[in-house]
């Protein structure tokens, strides 16, 4: 009798954790099922590859952001600093081009410097969220509006990548079949990121803060570190995330991350990670991010009004949310 | 003449998860008088108050007002009935005004054609205010304004205003702690109030932990003990002594304690805490605790210890004073640079500052110690495993696996994940903060015993007991706090411990 | 006993005095608002004399502070009660882009009249009635809840109009920004008129103060018998009011319906709310808070405007705000926890 006892616990345990996991993974399976049976040109070569390769900026964003939200917070900018970042790329990439010669130099440094610019806006809300005590949610609102500022008065109108450069970001279109290089690479930071999640000291760290950061600080962990250390990985992510959106699109837009942050959201979210913290992985988030690339590519393909994309990312993550959120924190007052 | 019976309580028991916080005690109260209600921490005032005003039903017994079944379901069934509580955490809407807050809950008694006539509610106001003799309160004044003796007189204003528009002639009002915030000019004044208030035959049960303010206001006076009745007299028939003796247990057995563990200290000072203030909190304290020593704090609520221990253990900033850590000035802004000096505090609460009921007891344990279980820049799981069937099998925990939820532990086996992980954290200066609430008996006498194994070892402990039974016996010394000062420091050697009674006598 | 009384008493007073240093704090952030405004007043007509204080540049500053004022005072309950709405660019477009399809338009044969403005801001109601909902059954944060429904307003505002916005042939309608009372456009009035109903719901009504209440303490007055779940649903509700109605004034001003209208106004309606001296964390605050706010906003627009600043500035300038102001007034506590 304690044997059942033991494994009806287990599976308690288990089935709870999973069950957003489940349905992502049902989700896929009936989605793709549907959009086939639809539009049959939703599976052939050309398609598949389109998908993937749009995955691949989503991909690598939700990685930062899935750290975020375990911490039981939030980074509502991610798409504003991915914009900037966009811009910064093109820009700095037309000026080294110039000075340095070699656009390959040209493009590193450019790169470099997008990233650089992420990490620095993750560490502002970082700062802001450990050491003045702001609510995630209001100060990465606030760094929004400035970074959208930032990206419209570094240009107002798209710049295209001159073709002479277009050799910088051929590693963008390496593809190995279907399957491109950067949703490779973005795999693999995934799987780096669920490695530090689980085998770091960092990784505990954020599990803990997530899950009660009060406890967590009484046991002497550091928790402004881990908050800041996180908000600047995400930055960096959402950096990451506008580079691949330049190299894919040859060209920069100021509001091309706009809409990613939604999308971002609703991945984590889809991918099991409770907005209240504590729970989930990033190899959910995989699962999430397909998921929202099948939806998004699917209803392109079936034809279906690219304005009922917002209604169903809305309502998809409300939904989400309400599944995955542990209801059992009965003393805490909800805001 | 004979003072019809108002209120009566019998028989009253009341079960949280698994501990029972009441074991059927009994109320009598009757027109026109004050009650004294008194106990230690944990005796089952709160509890009983609170059951009264309708904020959580008893598991058991029951109640009567002026001779009728009383059951509330809400305070303001309570307030229908005749009864109001004055809380003890303020309930008053700072932004607000007196007379929004006096009415709080009932504007629609001075509703007109959808909106609240303000004017006439203020004139209520002022006439509640002055059944108080508090007609100097502005009735417009925001509470924000007013400070804390005012503010409690308009709460007091508002509860007699709320019980007698219940329409009884009597009502009952049940004050908890009411003179925590007021000094001594203002203790008086409301002490006329309460006079004033029985003169018209309203009576008053009154909690407070000091124990002169009880003998000097109320009629007659309750002892609890442990959730029990331990007694009640009129008060001119008693004694401080007397009620001191009626308020402590009965000492518990010496091998629960494992007292022919109590070792003596060695003589190197490991904390040395000079003169440490909080702002409003407590001043003055100083002590020193000395290695393989257990000092025990005892004091009532808002004596102070709690935030000492906050203040120690790096949670809190002093406002004034001085921590020496090992000889060494420190100032703490946070427990991770506490623990660094290897100070660490096991907290009160287990669910929201103790425990991560989220992950499993693999992490919970590895929580203070996990920059020690790495190898190379990745956590070694074979270390962190290890370490955690160690102390499991060391503390006896009862689990399924390693892998278990603290969730689903009960509350005894969740502390031990806790002391699990203070012992992994090679901190040896330990702050134990009512190390055994909310324990079963079987897990509280291991836990005494790995206290005294961890000073065995040279670990440090200063110990805020569960009881104060528990505080004496298992201190080598007791400092005792009353209203944030320290007030008594006692030697606790194994052949001469304090009686309860000194103790009890410096707390209140 | 006597020396410990005596220090007792000391303990008090330090307690006393702590709350006192806390009350002049609160006291000076009261004042705060005014004197930034007044400092902007001065700085711009120091700047620009001529063209500032001229009758019609005050007059247009009026008319700029309608809509936003209108949505700032739906968003200052809620921030009141501790809570957020981010739905705002949703919302107030996807009132102005239905109304400009119920009307007598361009696009279909409705022609509902002012019945038509009414479903449209009945709409927008109906949204804030379950964002209201969804935060208080489902226990999900209000920010969360909110962000979801920008999108899905956003979405079926785009929806309605599919792409093509419609145009207002509605005679009366389509006079209406033209129309003006004492030099006052028609549009202002409607808003002056729904500020005064605000400040009047928020002093002379119960509901109005239960919102300080559940803002401050939620305990105190569920334990009072308030309906604390029906205050925080109604009072989304009448986000959505004001929401609904500056996006109808939105299109009707702008002669068409479409997603456009709502764009860009939370920032403004944010940083008004907070920089006014309404606080995140509730219970205080208010409609008088959020006039001055409104007023350091426009003014700061129109005095930039003035000052050929490039516009993409502004919604930073705003965000810089809502950060410093929210910064200042903060709790730093470490035992209460912000996410």
């Amino acid at each position: 009798m304690l044997n059942t006892f033991n494994s009806s616990i287990v599976k308690k345990a288990v089935s709870k954790k999973n069950v957003m996991n489940y349905i992502s993974f049902m989700a896929i399976f009936i989605l793709v099922l549907v959009f086939t049976a639809m539009d049959s040109s939703f599976v052939n070569k050309a398609n598949l590859k389109n998908l993937l390769s749009d995955t691949a900026p989503l991909m690598i964003m939700a990685a930062g952001m899935t750290f975020v939200i375990l911490l039981a917070s939030i980074d509502l900018s991610t798409g504003a600093i991915c914009s900037v970042a966009n811009v910064l790329v093109v820009k700095f990439l037309s000026i080294f081009s110039e000075k340095l010669g070699n656009i390959y130099l040209a493009a590193l440094l450019s790169f470099v410097l997008a990233l650089v610019f992420g990490a620095f806006a993750g560490l502002i809300i970082g700062l802001l969220s450990a050491k003045l005590k702001m609510p995630s949610f209001i100060a990465s609102l606030g760094l929004m509006s400035v970074w959208k500022s930032v990206a419209l008065l570094i240009t107002a109108a798209p710049i295209s990548i001159p073709k002479k450069s277009w050799g910088a970001i051929s590693w963008f279109n390496i593809n190995f079949g279907v399957i491109g290089f950067p949703l490779i690479l973005a795999v693999l930071l995934i799987g780096f990121f669920f490695v530090l999640q689980s085998r770091t000291v960092f990784g505990k760290s954020v599990m803990a803060v997530g899950g009660n950061e009060r406890a967590a600080r009484m046991a002497g962990m550091n928790v402004n570190m881990t908050k800041i250390l996180a908000f600047v990985l995400n930055g960096v992510c959402a950096a990451a995330g506008g580079i691949f959106l330049a190299a894919k699109l040859k060209s920069s837009a100021p509001t091309v991350g706009d809409s990613f942050t939604l999308l971002v959201v609703a991945a984590v979210v889809l991918g099991g990670t409770a907005l209240s913290g504590g729970k989930g992985n990033l190899l959910g988030t995989i699962l999430g991010v397909f998921t929202v690339s099948i939806i998004r590519n699917g209803m392109n393909i079936v034809g279906v009004d690219v304005f009922w994309q917002n209604i169903v990312f809305g309502l998809v993550i409300l939904g989400a949310i309400a599944i995955t959120t542990d209801r059992s924190a009965r003393s805490l007052v909800i805001k | 003449m004979e003072k019809k019976l108002l209120f009566k309580a019998s028989n009253i028991s009341k079960i949280f998860a698994g501990t029972r916080a009441l074991k059927g005690v009994d109320l009598e109260v009757y027109e026109g008088e004050v009650v004294g209600l008194i106990g230690e921490n944990g005796a089952g005032k709160s509890t009983l108050l609170k059951i009264i005003i309708g904020v959580q039903p008893q598991s058991g017994g029951e109640m009567t007002m002026f001779e009728k079944p009383y059951e509330p379901r809400t305070p303001r069934d309570a307030n229908s009935a005749g009864i109001g509580m004055v809380f003890q955490e303020q309930s008053l809407i700072v932004n607000l005004t007196v007379g929004q807050n006096v009415f709080f809950g009932h504007e629609k008694d001075f509703r007109q054609f959808g909106f609240v006539n303000w004017g006439k509610m203020y004139k209520a106001t002022e006439t509640a205010l002055a059944n108080v003799s508090c007609s100097h309160i502005p009735a417009r004044k925001k509470v924000l304004d007013l400070n804390f003796a005012t503010r409690q007189m308009v709460e007091i204003a508002k509860v007699v205003n709320l019980t007698r528009s219940s329409g009884h002639e009597h009502c009952l009002i049940l004050l908890d702690e009411p003179t925590s915030v007021l000094n001594e000019t203002e203790v008086q004044q409301l002490f006329v109030e309460i006079r004033k208030l029985t003169a018209q035959g309203h009576s008053i049960v009154f909690v407070s932990h000091r124990l002169d303010e009880i003998l000097s206001i109320s009629d007659r006076v309750y002892v609890y003990k442990d959730g029990e009745n331990a007694g009640n007299m009129p008060t001119a028939d008693a004694t401080e002594e007397r009620l001191y003796e009626m308020m402590v247990g009965h000492s518990t057995t010496t091998e629960y304690y494992k007292l022919d563990q109590q070792r003596k200290p060695e003589p190197d000072v490991v904390l040395d805490v000079r003169g440490l203030g909080l702002k409003g909190v407590f001043k003055n304290v100083s002590f020193e605790l000395h290695k393989g020593e257990i000092l025990g704090i005892v004091g009532v609520v808002g004596s102070g210890k709690e935030d000492i221990c906050s203040v120690i253990c790096g949670d809190e900033h002093p406002s004034f004073g001085e921590l020496y850590v090992k000889g060494e000035k420190r100032r703490y802004f946070s427990p991770a640079q506490a623990l660094r000096d290897g100070v660490l505090m096991i907290p009160k609460e287990r669910m929201e500052e103790g425990i991560i009921s989220g992950l499993s007891i693999n992490d919970n344990i590895a929580l203070s110690n996990i920059r020690l279980l790495r190898s190379g820049p990745f956590l070694s799981t074979k270390k962190m495993v290890k370490q955690t069937q160690d102390w499991i099998k060391r503390l006896r925990i009862k689990t399924i696996g390693k892998d278990e939820l603290l969730a689903s532990l009960s509350g005894g086996n969740q502390q031990k994940v806790v002391f699990a992980r203070a012992l992994c954290s090679q901190s040896d200066i330990l702050i134990l903060n009512h190390p055994t609430r909310g324990v079963d008996v079987g897990a509280k006498e291991e836990i005494y015993g790995l206290i005294r194994e961890m000073v065995k070892q040279g670990k440090s402990v200063i110990l805020l007991g569960d009881t104060l039974d528990e505080c004496i016996s298992m201190s080598n010394r007791v400092i005792v706090m009353c209203d944030g000062l320290v007030t008594g420091v006692f030697d606790a050697p194994v052949e001469n411990k304090p009686s309860q009674v000194s103790v009890v006598s410096l707390m209140m | 006993m006597a020396a410990s009384t005596n220090a007792h008493i000391t303990i008090t007073d330090e307690f006393a005095a702590k709350i006192k240093a806390e009350n002049t704090k609160a006291r000076i952030t009261r004042i705060a608002p005014m004197l930034v405004l007044l400092a902007l007043v001065l700085f711009f007509s120091a700047l620009r004399t001529n063209v500032f204080l001229s009758i019609g540049n005050l007059s247009a500053i009026l008319n700029q502070l309608a809509i936003p004022l209108l949505i700032a005072m739906g968003l200052t309950f809620v921030i009141m009660l501790g809570c957020i709405d981010l739905s705002i660019d949703g919302s107030v477009g996807m009132a102005g882009s239905l109304m400009s399809l119920l009307v007598l338009n361009t696009k279909n044969g409705n022609h509902l009249g002012m019945l038509g403005v009414v479903l449209a801001i009945l709409a927008s109601v109906v949204i804030g009635a379950i964002i209201g909902f969804i935060y208080v059954k489902l226990k999900i944060p209000s920010f969360m809840v909110s962000f979801s429904f920008m999108y899905i307003c956003m979405g079926i505002a785009m929806l309605s109009y599919g792409g093509i916005p419609a145009t207002i042939t509605d005679s009366f309608l389509i006079e209406v920004p033209k129309i003006a009372f004492f030099g006052i456009p028609v549009i202002t009035w409607v808003a002056v008129f729904m500020f005064l109903v605000a400040y009047f719901i928020q002093e002379y009504t119960a509901f109005g103060r239960y919102i300080y209440a559940v803002g401050t303490d939620e305990n105190i007055p569920r334990m009072a018998g308030v309906n604390v779940n029906r205050v925080k649903i109604l009072v989304f509700s009448f986000a959505g009011l004001c929401f609904g109605i500056a996006g109808v004034l939105g299109g009707i001003r702008l002669g068409q319906g479409q997603m456009q209208i709502g764009i860009g106004t939370m920032f403004p309606a944010q940083a008004a709310v907070v920089v006014g001296g309404t606080a995140l964390s509730g219970g205080k605050g208010g409609m008088l808070n959020t006039l001055i706010g409104v007023l350091i906003i426009t003014v700061l627009d129109n005095g930039l405007l003035l000052m050929s600043v490039n516009p993409y500035i502004k919604t930073g300038i705003q965000g810089l705000i809502i950060l410093v102001a929210v910064a200042l007034t903060v709790t730093r506590s470490n035992k209460i926890i912000m996410k």
